[in-house]
């Protein structure tokens, strides 16, 4: 639903860079230096910098953070959205796992779509990816899909209570769609659909410890 | 106090009946489809989400401290718990249920009654009581059962995600979010056992506490007085 996301993204889009823009102290400036390094880890004044958001209980939250977490999700969301996209252009998969495809590629692009926009000019780039036969052969397929949204849910729950309370109340609207994706595609699979009674979080460096482990990701 | 008030007092309220919470009207009557879960797998991770729903009720979280609104939060969580947590118990009880549906039943009752312990457990004495529910033979009829379930559980989504943003407490927030994404999980269970799409929409909205309490209310399904939930004749399957 175009509509819908385009009465979104300017809502916090907007909230997200005037915040930004509002904090003269340079916020900006200390968001690059966290900023990720295409492919590498960057290392300024003594802290190691993998593009990842901090994770501190402790630390508060604000509006160069929510850019730090969104941009993470931005990651998780266009692995997603290539992904499926692939799977669908490829056309190798019939039956459940192509409707799922088609459907989920629409809503993976609307994420990335949102999140883009809602990070304006901070946006990071779009990764490379080469997801090899797991776009066409079933199995593997679907174990892939498992993974990447299983870890997407994981990865915005641990985030949840970093984000300021406006970047929360829009990502729970994309967080509920990827754990429905998750369940279903568990449910065509055959794994259970909800295995836990609640969802464990993941900290973004063990998220983005299983991305690195699918082999996916070429270049972040 | 108020919240308790709200849904135990409205059981004469003429309401619309329950597939009024069924908006997208794309339900269909369960396929079965679904015989591949694999129940040992399930037990063994649930039991580390059990742990994870009732570290929840330490004392240390449910200190004192818990702020006012939060409280409020956490008993509006508890009588929509109470309310899945009573509809999937009894139709497991009554056992009229068959194929992916029973065992959905069986899974998904036995989380809500871990929510409904864990949320218990953080608020102690100042947990709202179960109200009292009459499901009117819906935990009978395969097809309303499903229907409903999947009413319940598109509406939990939402009215977790309406709270979210109000919580005040950094652990009530982080259990709220893992019990958010598994009542998603269950609404896109149910969704595929109904045939219907587990995810109609790229994006899904919430709900405020009045919008979801005006829905809870319409069902009719809580009642003011324990009655029998059957409003059939006994079954006699000896």
């Amino acid at each position: 639903m175009p509509d819908r996301v385009s009465v979104r993204v300017p809502e916090i889009g907007t909230a997200v860079r005037a915040a930004v823009a509002d904090d003269p102290t340079s916020s900006r400036e200390r968001f690059l230096r966290r900023a990720v390094v295409a492919g590498g880890t960057l290392v300024l004044g003594g802290v190691v910098v993998a593009g990842l958001p901090r994770l501190a209980a402790s630390a508060a939250q604000s509006a160069e953070q929510d850019a730090e977490i969104f941009n993470f999700a931005l990651l998780l969301e266009y692995m997603q959205a290539a992904f499926y996209g692939e799977a669908v252009e490829r056309a190798e998969l019939t039956g459940e796992l192509l409707e799922f495809a088609t459907v989920v590629t629409e809503h993976e692009r609307a994420h990335v779509e949102y999140l883009r926009d809602a990070l304006g000019g901070d946006a990071r780039a779009e990764p490379t990816t080469d997801f090899g036969e797991a776009t066409a052969d079933p199995d593997a397929f679907g174990a892939a899909a498992v993974t990447l949204e299983d870890v997407a849910v994981a990865a915005y729950n641990g985030q949840a209570g970093n984000l300021t309370k406006g970047a929360l109340r829009a990502a729970a609207t994309i967080i509920s769609v990827d754990a429905r994706h998750a369940a279903w595609i568990r449910s065509i699979v055959g794994e259970s659909p909800a295995a836990q009674a609640v969802d464990e979080p993941l900290s973004a460096e063990a998220a983005s410890a299983r991305l690195d482990k699918t082999g996916f990701l070429v270049e972040r | 106090m108020r919240e308790m008030r709200e849904t135990t007092t409205i059981h004469d309220i003429p309401g619309l009946a329950c597939e009024d919470l069924d908006r997208d009207g794309a339900l269909r009557e369960a396929a079965d489809e679904l015989g591949r879960t694999s129940r040992a797998g399930f037990f063994g991770a649930l039991a580390g989400g059990l742990a994870a729903a009732v570290a929840l009720g330490r004392p240390s979280a449910a200190g004192a401290a818990l702020a006012k609104g939060d409280v409020a939060i956490l008993n509006y969580a508890l009588i929509l718990e109470y309310l899945q947590d009573s509809f999937y118990t009894e139709a497991e009880r009554k056992g009229a249920l068959s194929g992916p549906a029973a065992r959905l039943t069986r899974v998904v009752g036995a989380v809500e009654r871990a929510h409904v312990k864990a949320l218990r457990g953080v608020l102690g004495k100042r947990a709202v009581a179960r109200p009292f529910f009459n499901f009117r033979g819906v935990t009978e009829d395969q097809p309303a059962f499903v229907r409903t379930a999947v009413a319940f559980e598109d509406l939990a989504v939402a009215a977790y995600k309406g709270q979210a943003h109000l919580i005040r407490s950094p652990e009530v927030l982080a259990a709220a979010v893992g019990i958010h994404s598994v009542e998603a999980r269950h609404a896109a269970w149910i969704r595929y056992i109904a045939g219907t799409t587990p995810a109609a929409e790229p994006f899904d909205d919430g709900k405020t506490r009045a919008q979801t309490l005006a829905l809870v209310r319409s069902t009719r399904f809580v009642v003011g007085r324990p009655r029998t939930s059957s409003t059939r004749a006994p079954r006699f399957t000896g």
